[in-house]
């Protein structure tokens, strides 16, 4: 498929998308403060964007629920590694192990 | 270069670094992508320059090879980067006596990772010129591993067996940035609803429900403070 300069147009208003979410309060600062509850609230904000974020590639697959995949095994192993162990290579180490084991062990 | 920038950036970088080989198999997936939608190398890397953003690049690619009327494709570039407006409002404080320019780039080089390594220090360190350091750090070496590990995906685009599962190594990178945080009790509800909304709410269109499932589960960490009647440590 080819795509003409139309497409340079389309990656600068994707581009804009993206970016203004991100600067948004970065750049308004001190003159767009939000009120005291909602900061404190907001320091819960990354636990639940990194699980909603992660949950459904651990427990979807193809649009289903799926609870037992060599993923989500490869993600327990990395929850362990990372529970048990400093090393931080380790949860990258067991869990790409597990995954790959697994996918050898149970062709799908 | 101010010291106290330059130390910033070296202990930014130090934190972020076992962590960022999480983005090289997102970012060789991202360039893989690109290709197969049919951008020249020129157009693929411009996309990953102008953009920046992998699941906002990843979930607008199949709209723009189905022909997707433009108007769309941005929304969903905007929806899938809602989440960052949090983040946003979040560091907002540690960027107190930080230029406007030097704002913007930050805004610009905001990702998941650069947000949770350095969300705690940015709020409780006292030095600007540390603060930014601290987060230019992470943010910019994500930036050249995008583009690098981009650029590679784009070249050997069709001799990277699909069967290897690399962009798992990215949710494994984000589960070891979840794994500490979740130790503090509300902050395990937040993940728990979170995580199970974004699951239950998967067949929302544009991907919305992850937005709910994040904003109910910020409610449910708030709501499990609130309920064991004391403050975070």
């Amino acid at each position: 498929m080819n795509y003409d300069w139309t497409l340079w147009g389309l990656f600068i208003l994707l581009g804009l998308a993206t970016t203004l979410p991100r600067a948004s309060f970065i750049v308004l600062g001190e003159r767009a403060a939000l009120p005291e509850s909602l900061q404190k609230a907001l320091r819960y904000a990354p636990a639940a964007a990194l699980a909603a974020i992660v949950a459904p590639d651990i427990f979807v697959s193809g649009g289903e629920l799926t609870l037992f995949s060599p993923r989500l095994a490869a993600a327990v192993a990395a929850v362990l590694a990372a529970l048990l162990f400093r090393n931080p290579w380790l949860p990258f180490i067991t869990g790409m192990g597990v995954l790959w084991g697994l996918g050898h062990l149970l062709p799908a | 270069m101010p010291p106290s920038f330059r130390d910033g950036l070296r202990e930014g970088f130090r934190a972020f670094l076992p962590l960022s080989v999480g983005l090289i198999p997102w970012a060789l997936v991202t360039g893989l992508t690109m290709s197969g939608v049919g951008f020249t190398p020129l157009q693929a890397m411009g996309m990953n320059v102008i953009v920046f953003a992998g699941t906002a690049q990843l979930g607008t690619l199949p709209l723009i090879a189905a022909g997707t009327p433009v108007w769309l494709i941005v929304i969903t570039a905007f929806v899938l980067n809602l989440r960052f407006i949090i983040f946003s409002a979040a560091l907002a404080r540690g960027f107190r006596g930080v230029p406007l320019g030097a704002r913007w780039l930050s805004g610009h080089l905001l990702t998941d990772g650069a947000f949770a390594t350095c969300l705690e220090k940015m709020l409780s360190h006292p030095d600007p010129q540390w603060r930014l350091g601290y987060y230019l750090g992470p943010s910019l070496w994500s930036w050249l591993l995008w583009q690098v590990f981009a650029f590679c995906g784009v070249m050997a685009a069709g001799s990277i067996p699909r069967g290897w599962s690399l962009e798992f190594m990215a949710t494994i990178a984000l589960i070891v940035l979840l794994v500490p945080m979740a130790r503090v009790r509300p902050m395990l509800v937040a993940a728990l609803v979170g995580g199970g909304l974004a699951v239950a709410l998967r067949g929302m269109p544009l991907r919305l429900g992850v937005i709910v499932a994040i904003v109910a589960g910020i409610a449910a960490g708030f709501a499990a403070e609130r309920w064991r009647g004391k403050d975070l440590p």
